[in-house]
């Protein structure tokens, strides 16, 4: 839509023209809200940012956590940012994460007897097969009975938690965890390599792969073409032969699958046994870094780091000064206000896109 | 036996259903002004948290009530301003309004998480309450329950009889007709959103001073969400938001039932019943709910998003005039 606002300054718009200034305008705004939040609260700002700053970039246990959070934001940002190619939203990583953490924790179990270089395959493309299954449902809705794939997803992530729930209570419930909803856990083979002694894993690897990949296809293929044409204009695409309700439903699989790769990344990397709470909440902050990036792969990168900095920072705030862990949600939660209150925003009197 | 197991699971989905009953009719007004709000879910959550907070902290329920609808109108104020005044894409700033509700009450509930609170009891109506039958259904709950199955009709009567619900549907359906006989469409949607809101806020206050009589981070699980749901199978008609609603709080309190009566099925299965089946209603009845769509929104669900109203009174004047 095209849109005329009256003229004021063009000089502020030139800055606002380029998007890192943006983005530090909008840092810069969540920043000084969040910090009026904390004042309110009875702590100190200018503390808590010093203990976030500290916690996160101030030494090399801080880095290799932001590395170690900002896989599944990748991948979690990834699955949003491959169906918006076709104007869809997926808000579903959440629980897609969830169903590939499920079904590659049955395969390392089923498995376990494997060699890691044939176990390990094995496992991430479970992984990634569950997250698909469960973005596959929303795809299939969509591209069937038309049902909004927002709402669906949105309802999915919590059916997607309660059957791990069962599962770890019930089926794959440890008989030597002391009856807490442990599954067994993973043998060394079925394993994400660390680097090092440090936490930091092989996903990286797997997510700036993953990026790459996802690149080629949107630019580099005449399939990813199709996809940016379904995703302009639906109505033309299907006029020209394109047969949409296909690229929908192979848009919220491919996606969903790389949700699943994040959450086979945390139980095998990370957490090395599947447990509930397992990366809860990473799928709604990989949707936000897929906003801020514009849904663009290789933007997607310095916004999940942005965040899992943020992820990071916040845990060492609430050790340190004591604010629950929410407190990262509403920090993240300005930044994407911020962003959303400047993105269109004009001081001149230009015609622009809005 | 049947009859009793009937009675309470009627009982049960009565209770259960009216937190999502607010919830839905709140985003009805708001959508069919042409704003889709899946912040309610956030706002529900402010609802229950400052329900709670201020219910703890004073004792004085109604106080509780006015400050959950507060909360809630305070919140939707954010959502209103992002995707009214600035433009942006609604489910964005809906989702970034939920995330930052549930933040802002899992930091300032902290604190009264394991509070003890009277909160709302239940008040039977004198001679409707003895009724057999229908009476412990309908007539024995609490002040907010009782509210909620006024406010169906109310609100029904407000939008196709009053000034403001025409106001309303006039801006949801044609923006740039409504702004040329003369009404304000993003003041019209301001109030519609903010209205919302406050009743989100008051069905997340039923959830916490009245159904669970306690306060725990996220405590909504996805109500606000499956509201969203049910509005498209109530058609954004309010007296059919009564029919949602009581189906998902038919679902939940079968699925209590079920637990009760000990039948071996995973309690977490169960507990997905609520949401697979409003999954399934959509699918059923989602398709005939859309044709009553407020042709603002068809924009904003097919992905879009971009409210026509957000570029302020200029960009409406060149539409109209170009519509001329």
């Amino acid at each position: 839509m095209i849109i005329a606002t009256p003229a004021a300054s063009p000089l502020l718009d030139r800055v606002l023209d380029h998007a890192i200034m943006r983005m530090l305008v909008s840092l810069l705004i969540a920043g000084t809200l969040f910090a009026a939040i904390l004042l309110l609260l009875g702590t100190n700002p200018l503390d808590a940012y010093a203990a976030i700053f500290r916690g996160s970039l101030g030494d090399s246990y801080g880095w290799s956590e932001i590395l170690v959070k900002v896989v599944p934001f990748i991948l979690c940002a990834i699955a949003a940012a491959l169906p918006a190619q076709l104007g869809m939203i997926n808000v579903g990583a959440e629980g897609q994460l969830q169903i590939g953490a499920l079904t590659a924790t049955m395969a390392a179990l089923a498995f376990s007897g494997l060699a890691a270089p044939v176990l390990l395959p094995i496992v991430i493309v479970a992984g990634f097969l569950g997250g698909a299954l469960w973005g596959g449902v929303a795809g299939a809705l969509r591209s069937g009975p038309g049902l909004n794939e927002a709402i669906s997803t949105l309802l999915l992530n919590y059916v997607a938690l309660r059957i791990v729930d069962s599962f770890t209570h019930g089926l794959l419930k440890d008989p030597a965890s002391f009856n807490w909803p442990f599954s067994p856990p993973f043998v060394d083979a079925a394993r994400l390599p660390t680097f090092g002694d440090s936490r930091a894993h092989a996903g990286l690897l797997l997510a700036l792969a993953a990026i790459g990949i996802v690149w080629l296809l949107l630019n580099r293929t005449r399939w990813g073409y199709e996809m940016r044409v379904v995703g302009g204009n639906p109505e033309a695409a299907r006029r020209s032969g394109l047969r949409v309700g296909r690229y929908l439903l192979i848009g919220m699989l491919l996606g969903g699958g790389f949700a699943g790769l994040a959450g086979m990344i945390e139980v095998s990397a990370v957490n090395g046994r599947l447990q509930p709470g397992i990366g809860v909440g990473f799928g709604y902050v990989g949707f936000l870094a897929s906003w801020l990036a514009g849904s663009r792969p290789f933007a997607i990168i310095p916004m999940a780091t942005l965040l899992a900095i943020i992820a990071v920072g916040g845990e060492v705030l609430q050790i340190s000064a004591k604010i629950p862990s929410s407190s990262v949600n509403v920090l993240m939660a300005l930044i994407l206000f911020a962003v959303l209150a400047t993105r269109t925003l004009r001081l001149s009197g230009r015609l622009h896109r809005a | 036996m049947l009859d009793v197991l009937l009675a309470s699971i009627l009982t049960g989905a009565v209770r259960s259903g009216v937190s999502v009953l607010y919830a839905t009719l709140g985003e009805i007004i708001s959508e069919r002004a042409g704003v889709v709000n899946l912040g309610v879910e956030g706002c529900m959550l402010m609802g229950a948290c400052a329900g709670f907070v201020v219910e703890a902290i004073t004792g004085n329920a109604l106080l509780a009530i006015a400050a959950a609808a507060v909360a809630g109108g305070s919140l939707a104020l954010i959502h209103a301003f992002l995707s009214i005044t600035r433009g942006a894409n609604q489910l964005a700033s809906g989702l970034a309004t939920m995330f930052f509700g549930l933040g802002l009450t899992g930091l300032l509930g902290a604190p009264y998480v394991k509070a003890n609170i009277t909160g709302l009891n239940t008040v039977s109506i004198p001679l409707l309450g003895d009724l057999p039958f229908v009476g412990p259904i309908l007539f024995r709950h609490d002040l907010l329950t009782y509210l909620a199955m006024l406010l169906a009709p109310a609100l029904w009567l407000m939008l196709t009889r009053t000034r403001w619900g025409l106001a309303i549907r006039a801006v949801g359906e044609r923006p740039t007709v409504a702004f040329a006989a003369g009404l304000s469409p993003a003041r019209v949607q301001y109030s519609a959103v903010i209205v919302g809101g406050m009743l989100a806020g008051l069905g997340g206050a039923q959830l916490s001073l009245a159904y669970t009589h306690t306060w725990v981070e996220g405590m909504t699980a996805g109500r606000g969400f499956i509201a969203v749901a049910l509005v498209i199978f109530s058609m954004w008609d309010p007296l059919k938001a009564l029919v949602g609603a009581g189906l998902f709080g038919g679902a939940v309190a079968f699925q209590f039932q079920l637990q009760s009566l000990g039948v071996p099925i995973s309690p977490f299965i169960l507990d997905m019943f609520p949401y697979v089946l409003t999954l399934l209603v959509l699918l059923v009845w989602g398709q005939t709910g859309k044709r009553a769509m407020p042709e603002g929104l068809k924009s904003v669900l097919a992905g879009g998003s971009q409210n026509p109203i957000a570029a302020g009174p200029v960009a409406l004047r060149s539409a109209t005039s170009a519509a001329e």
